[in-house]
């Protein structure tokens, strides 16, 4: 046997030698032998020539082309191709079925090329019109209409922040009863069927509580449902309301009128704790910011035309418009009726409150007011203020009759909305229904009543008694948990529907983008009581406006497409109401004494009643004259502070009426004495990621019958204290006159310096007739020739960028702020990171507080990077990351910054922002649809700043080669500039003589912040210009020589 | 100098000059090499090393805790924000490579003047120059934004065609710190040569004959060796002497080409290197009180040279002292410039004005009592003094970085600094890593040359009527 196999063995071998034995083959003979045998048969192959060949390649295939140099290129070419596979597969695969190429888009979409659609942002004081930029069919930026006769372009925070509203992650995503997800269908079915039931009794016992109603055609239907169930109740309420002018004008014209005013054409303007400068909260907000700065342009002041109105303020919390006022008087709140009074006496349209005692200032304040307005009547006006009482607009009423005003400065028209009523009434009714146990369905309709109603009222405890409770919301909030069904809202910019603004002008919100969370509106709702629950919002709003979108020719859709396209409804402002009003002022009540605190409730300049808290844009951006972030506080004087024996950051308990809130202080420079502000639309609890837990809820103690302001608090301290995320500092200058100070302890050490160090430069009327140059008059005002550096001059052949602000135009509204934002994809760290002073925002507004803080002036000055030609930042980036480009601009190259930080140490504007931590979130996928494409997201560890929009200027420079031609001036608008509504920012091309930019800079007012550094910034500023009341600036001791 | 009260039988005072005498009398060759090689060469290595060690260790690794934090989440741990950019990072680069300097200065500026004393410090101070390189080099790297892109500040050649940005200080940093590091580490090596051949003739175990073998490099101690060996250390002496004034001038570039008020400022070069010298020293003495006490190096570490080394802080000291002077001379007096101005009042009185007080008092107002003998020759002293100064020169740095930045230009963008737990654990967790590496060097290294010790010894000196030429080799 052994030598059988043995033989068999070599027989194979002999046979495997003519080709060569491979490992293989020689495996596949010895396939089958097992035991000894195998072993054998290895020992009897081992030895053979042939098996002596095999073993000594390794690789027996291939290896002979291991020697031929041919072949071992081969080899690595497929090696080569192989890796090259290799890396392939690692990526994403194509899906196994096939699919096709994007040959043919849509026709309204190229990539990377945004739409813009108009529409309008309906708001209880009258809709914001609005031009959206819609990027992939996602809007990804709200602007004002700038066609609209309205706003004309301008926008607010609030409107600003609505975009990210949209994307809100904490949005309510479906339909609830009791906990239970429900269908749209089964909300309709059960609702119709109570209907159903309650025809007969004409829908006794149907309740609806809405916020305030805008829309036409919510009107409309509500109409045709009220039509069906006579007995169904409607009401309105928003805590921030319009009771008091509604109020006023039934006494005085017995109807509710709005009232509009027309400041273009007012010389002198008085404002009764009428902050119409601050944000959207006072109606016509856009309209009377833009009015009020076209005024004090003094742009043809060279030919000697000098014209600019003057404004009073009389307020009791600083408000912007307060700051911006020629004089400004402050008053406790409950004492501005009487002063209303007293004013409307002084021009013989009433008389004044008696047993009252003013002050010397007061007097003196009152007396030139009075002077100045009779002086100019029918160029002058006095507004009302939102939060004052109905007698402080029947006083203004009567006094604009009286110095014939009316139908010049002021004109009244029907109201913005279209079933006007005093809401604070309507809720306590309802509340009163509600405890008598006659509401079997109530609907509320985006509102939040259970967290801002009156505590008083203690709406939550009646809500129990309501049979079924619905709730809309966008938000699964605070009424949403506790009713029975919540259904969630769509946003307005994924709905239809309609709004007037403040001068009545209709406009058609559409859509802009299919609901992310398939929402439902009031439409719907209201709708699903009539007889065709299916109509849509969209029929609804057309059947509408069908008398106003008349068809052309045979285009039966050319007036709807021209209302969606224009973004308003032609012809439907509002007409002037003729005939007088017959205002009789009210005796105001007797007066407060100077020992009992008053406690003012006001909304939140970004949150407004709490409807926006949980939009980080708008909590995280500080707040116009407090700079605070992320928090509202107890508002007080410093005379105050020290009256309670407090200090700042302590947290104290005020009670009022046996009600009680804790809160935080915080001083405000201007406040009057004796009050405390506090700002609604914190503190809520269900509110989502960003708006739960923030600040303190001020509705606990707001009594339903004082909702504006209420007397005899008290205030208890409790120990604790609490952080503040301000973004500026304030500390009060105690430098003696030797030291650069003014010795008085009194003053703000920022605003002594900022007027020391020319930052900020104004003048007074006068002074500016005497010496137009006087901005750049004075140690520190000088700026260098550019022949002092010794680096050469960058040349600019084609544009050079610039900007131009406006210090006289700005409110400091932070309008601008908001937008950019919006359109850079601006980061949201958080309070803590705020507090560190680590906020992201580009643009701020610098306010900057001169005089006794008691009573101060301010100057407001937005800040974003410079631009500047000698860049400071530039040489001292050690990789190049910060540089110019050939149009002057200083550009961030995020990508090559490693982070150093040594270019915003050398900042000397201190603009530069730098990611600390990884703050922009990579996570949120609803983020990312809203952000701007065409910006970077910033990760960590990189620096950034203001680019000009550089987004923007590449977009209009690729147009203008497209169409072979120059940038047109108004074609590059920057955010700031296009959110701006008092057209503070201007942008443009400074090597074009005929710019705008180019003209404000040739101003004799225009001056570079820090100019006599050499930065040459590319951003200039326009100094301010006072129209003073020289006679009550004398008696009050205001603008004395020394302090200009 | 001061002879006066000094006993006159102390063997501790040379008879002639009436100073304190570098090495103490009574020592052979033999027994400076038996004294320092046995600290090295011990197979009982003392349990107090063991503790120091491991205490050190332990601190060093709060450093490496904190800097993979830093590196797992971003700058943004530490209390630097805007407008305080810079923040403890920078101060403890600035103050690490100011302590660097005396080593340099004793290594390279003392041997080209020939000052004999320096041979017993010199040799730990340059290791404590190292170190504290190894600790100022950390900081720059993992305090950017994105430490992995820190190469970027490197001109390498690369196929995009970037180059740094040849105008920033910053970019002279990379520089200047990375030829110091490498200089102060040749010479360090070159200096020890002769050293670890002694090492590796007495080590009794393979393992240390292997390696002390390896780095003497074939070292046998002929003329020939010596002549070489000497020429290289003058050739590297003359290397590093710029170093000592240029590295921390491109340092104070940092600062003063930056137009800040309180950074822009021309005087910052001299009063940075002079700073730099006087914290160099201070730290030598911080370290080699409890080094002698804990070896009994108290013959080769002498009073002597706590006396210099007092002196040589007294005069930086007070160079120091007229940098801060003449800053406060142009703020308030010279420059009229608005900036400058309320720059000072702000640093002095302003609410950080606390830390310019600290500096003051630590910096100029205590050290004057060096001008005391007593003090000088007083160890527990001195000890105090140079903690003092080392304090001082911290609250220095942090003076220049934090009171310029935190009120500058536009009062809008003031802000406050405030250090979070992290910016003190990178510190005192650098101080670990010092020290760590610290006890590494005594234990391994011998921390005084022994060559030049021996041969300052008087059996080195020619003596012709004997006829008998000693080497100073074995």
């Amino acid at each position: 046997m052994n030598t059988r196999s043995g033989n068999e063995s070599k027989d194979m071998a002999k046979d495997n030698a003519k080709n060569g034995l491979t490992l293989s083959e020689v495996r596949a003979k010895l396939a089958g032998q097992s035991g000894r045998k195998y072993w054998r048969s290895i020992d009897e192959l081992a030895g053979t020539p042939e098996f002596e060949a095999a073993l000594s390649r390794e690789f027996p295939e291939q290896s002979s082309e291991w020697i031929d140099p041919v072949s071992r290129r081969g080899f690595m070419k497929m090696m080569g191709a192989s890796m090259a596979l290799a890396g392939l597969a690692g990526c994403t695969k194509q899906p196994d079925e096939p699919i096709y190429p994007y040959v043919k888009a849509p026709e309204d979409l190229v990539l990377g090329k945004p739409v813009y659609f108009a529409t309008a942002f309906p708001f209880p004081t009258g809709a914001v019109p609005l031009l959206v930029k819609s990027d992939a069919y996602r809007p990804v930026k709200v602007d004002g209409n700038p066609e609209h006769p309205y706003n004309r372009g301008g926008s607010d925070p609030l409107t600003q922040g609505t975009l990210l509203g949209l994307y809100d992650p904490d949005r309510s995503q479906h339909i609830f009863y009791r906990g239970e997800a429900k269908s749209w269908a089964d909300f309709q079915a059960s609702f119709r069927s109570v209907l159903a039931g309650k025809k007969a009794s004409g829908g006794e016992g149907v309740y609806f509580l809405s916020d305030t109603v805008t829309s036409p055609t919510l009107a409309a239907q509500w109409k045709k449902a009220q039509a069906i169930y006579p007995q169904a109740k409607f009401y309105q309420y928003d805590p921030v309301n319009r009771d008091s002018a509604y109020a006023a004008s039934k006494a005085a014209f017995g109807d509710y009128t709005d009232a509009q005013y027309k400041l273009d054409a007012a010389d002198v303007i008085v404002s009764l704790d009428a902050d119409f400068l601050s944000g959207a909260a006072h109606p016509g907000f856009h309209r009377l910011a833009k009015d009020y700065a076209k005024r004090r342009r003094l742009e043809n002041a060279k030919s000697g035309d000098f014209s600019m109105n003057r404004l009073y303020a009389v307020e009791c919390m600083t408000t912007t418009t307060g700051l911006k006022a020629e004089h400004r008087l402050a008053l406790r709140s409950s004492d501005i009726p009487a002063f209303a009074a007293a004013l409307a006496a002084a021009v013989g349209a009433g008389s004044a409150a008696s047993g009252y005692t003013w002050s010397d200032d007061a007097q003196k304040f009152l007396a030139s007011v009075a002077k100045d307005l009779k002086a100019s009547g029918g160029k002058c006006v006095v507004i009302p203020g939102e939060q004052q009482p109905a007698s402080v607009h029947l006083a203004a009423i009567a006094i604009n009759e009286a110095l014939g005003n009316n139908g010049k400065t002021v004109v009244y028209t029907e109201t913005v909305n279209p079933m006007p009523s005093i809401q604070g009434d309507d809720l306590k009714s309802l509340v009163a229904d509600m405890n008598a146990g006659k509401v079997d369905w109530l609907v509320i309709l985006n509102a939040n009543p259970v967290y801002a109603a009156p505590a008083d009222l203690q709406f939550e405890d009646a809500l129990s008694k309501v049979k079924t409770s619905v709730h809309l919301g966008s938000h699964f909030d605070e009424t949403g948990h506790v009713v029975q069904w919540h259904i969630n809202n769509a946003h307005y910019l994924e709905s239809w529907s309609d709004a007037r603004s403040y001068d009545g002008t209709a406009s058609v919100v559409q859509p802009m983008i299919d609901p992310l969370y398939g929402g439902h509106s009031s439409h719907q709702i209201i709708q699903a009581m009539l007889d065709d629950p299916e109509t849509s919002a969209y029929a609804a709003v057309r059947a509408t406006w069908k008398d106003k979108s008349a068809a052309k020719g045979t285009d039966a859709d050319f007036g709807w497409r021209k209302i969606l396209h224009d973004g308003w409804i032609a012809d439907t402002a509002f007409a002037p109401k003729t005939g007088g009003a017959k205002a009789t002022v009210p005796t105001p009540a007797a007066q407060v004494s100077a020992d009992t605190l008053e406690i003012v409730f006001r909304p939140e300049a970004h949150t407004y009643d709490g409807r926006f808290a949980n939009i980080g844009w708008l909590q995280e951006i500080p707040r116009p004259v407090t700079n605070l972030s992320w928090d509202n506080a107890a508002l007080m004087s410093y005379a105050t502070l020290e009256k309670l024996k407090v200090a700042e950051h302590d947290v104290i308990e005020i009670s009022l009426n046996g009600k009680k809130v804790l809160a935080p202080v915080l001083a405000v420079p201007g406040h009057a004495d004796g009050s405390i502000t506090l700002h609604l639309g914190q503190g809520r609890q269900l509110a989502g990621r960003v708006g739960s837990g923030i600040g303190f809820n001020a509705y606990q103690i707001r009594p339903s019958a004082t909702p504006l302001v209420a007397t005899g608090a008290t205030v208890r301290k409790t120990g604790d204290t609490w952080g503040f995320a301000v973004t500026k500092s304030h500390y009060t200058d105690h430098r003696s006159v030797a030291v650069g100070g003014d010795g008085s302890g009194t003053h703000s050490i920022e605003g002594n310096e900022a007027i020391d160090r020319g930052i900020v430069r104004y003048a007074t009327l006068e002074e500016f007739k005497k010496s137009p140059e006087f901005a750049h008059e004075g140690e520190g005002h000088q700026t260098p020739e550019p022949t002092t550096t010794m680096f050469p001059a960058y040349r600019y052949d084609h544009n050079a960028w610039g900007m131009s602000i406006d210090m006289n135009a700005c409110v400091g509204c932070n309008a601008c702020v908001a937008s950019c934002y919006a359109e850079n994809n601006i980061a949201v760290v958080g309070k803590h990171q705020v507090t560190m002073g680590r906020v992201m925002q580009w643009l701020r507004i610098d306010t900057y507080y001169e005089g006794d803080l008691a009573a101060p002036r301010a100057h407001f000055q937005p800040m974003a990077c410079q631009h500047c030609e000698n860049a400071p930042c530039e040489q001292v980036c050690p990789v190049g990351a910060t540089v110019h480009t050939p149009e002057g601009l200083n550009t961030m190259v995020y990508n090559r910054c490693v982070g150093t930080r040594y270019c915003s140490n050398n900042c000397p504007y201190k603009v530069r922002r730098f990611n600390f931590l990884l703050y922009s979130d990579y996570e949120t996928e609803s983020l990312k649809l809203m952000r701007n494409p065409d910006v970077t997201v910033r990760s960590r560890g990189v620096m950034e700043k203001c680019s000009y929009c550089v987004q923007r200027i590449n977009a209009a420079k690729i147009e203008a080669d497209k169409e072979n031609r120059e940038i047109r001036d108004d074609e590059i608008v920057t955010a700031c500039q296009q959110a701006c509504p008092t057209e503070a920012i201007i942008f443009g091309n400074i090597n074009d003589g005929t710019s705008r930019v180019s003209k404000l800079k040739r101003q004799e007012r225009s001056y570079g912040v820090l100019a006599d550094i050499d930065t040459r910034p590319r951003t200039t500023y326009v100094a301010e210009v006072l129209n003073i009341n020289q006679e009550l600036a004398a008696a009050r001791g205001e603008f004395a020589p020394e302090n200009s | 100098m001061a002879t006066k009260g000094a006993p006159v039988n102390d063997p501790m005072i040379d008879p002639i000059t009436g100073e304190y005498v570098v090495v103490a009398p009574g020592h052979t060759f033999k027994s400076v090499t038996e004294t320092i090689s046995r600290i090295v060469l011990t197979p009982h290595t003392p349990l107090g090393w063991y503790a120091g060690f491991a205490l050190a260790g332990g601190v060093a690794t709060v450093l490496l805790v904190a800097v993979l934090y830093l590196f797992l989440t971003g700058v943004g741990i530490w209390g630097i924000t805007i407008p305080i950019a810079w923040g403890f990072a920078i101060i403890n680069f600035v103050w690490w490579i100011g302590i660097g300097h005396a080593g340099t200065l004793i290594s390279a500026i003392l041997l080209l003047f020939k000052q004999g004393w320096r041979n017993s410090i010199n040799r730990f101070a340059e290791a404590m120059t190292i170190f504290a390189v190894v600790c100022a080099g950390m900081f720059p790297l993992i305090h950017v934004g994105r430490p992995w892109l820190g190469y970027w500040l490197f001109p390498y050649p690369n196929t995009m065609n970037v180059w740094p940005q040849f105008r920033s200080p910053l970019l002279w940093d990379v520089f200047a710190v990375s030829t110091y590091a490498t200089i102060s580490v040749v010479f360090w090596y070159i200096g020890m040569i002769p050293d670890l051949g002694t090492l590796r003739d007495r080590s009794k175990s393979k393992f240390g004959q292997f390696i002390y073998g390896m780095f003497a490099m074939g070292w046998r101690g002929s003329v020939r060796h010596w002549v070489r060996y000497e020429t290289a250390s003058l050739l590297l002496a003359g290397l590093a002497t710029p170093l000592v004034l240029s590295v921390h001038t491109v340092i104070s570039f940092d600062f003063a080409v930056a137009l800040l008020p309180g950074w822009h400022t021309t005087i910052f070069p001299p009063y940075f290197v002079a700073g730099a010298v006087y914290s160099g020293f201070a730290m030598v003495i911080t370290l080699a009180v409890p080094i002698r006490k804990f070896y009994h190096l108290e013959d080769l570490i002498t009073l002597r040279h706590l006396d210099n080394m007092a002196k040589v802080m007294l005069t930086t000291g007070l160079i120091v002292a007229y940098g801060y002077a003449m800053e406060v001379f142009m703020a308030y007096c010279y420059s009229a410039s608005h900036w400058e101005y309320f720059m000072m009042w702000n640093r002095m009185f302003g609410p950080m004005g606390w830390a310019y007080w600290v500096l003051i008092t630590c910096n100029i107002a205590l050290p004057q009592f060096m001008w005391f003998r007593y003090v000088r020759t007083s160890i527990p002293l001195m000890f105090l003094m140079s903690l003092i100064v080392n304090t001082g020169m911290w609250f220095e740095r942090f003076v220049i970085v934090v009171t310029s930045l935190y009120r500058d230009y536009l009062p809008s963008s003031w802000g406050t600094y405030r250090a979070t737990t992290w910016d003190y654990a990178t510190f005192v967790g650098t101080l670990g890593l010092f020290t760590f590496l610290f006890f590494l060097f005594v234990r391994f290294l011998p921390m005084i040359p022994m060559s030049e010790i021996r041969m300052m010894l008087p059996q080195a000196k020619v003596q012709p009527e004997s006829g008998n030429v000693v080497e100073a080799g074995h």
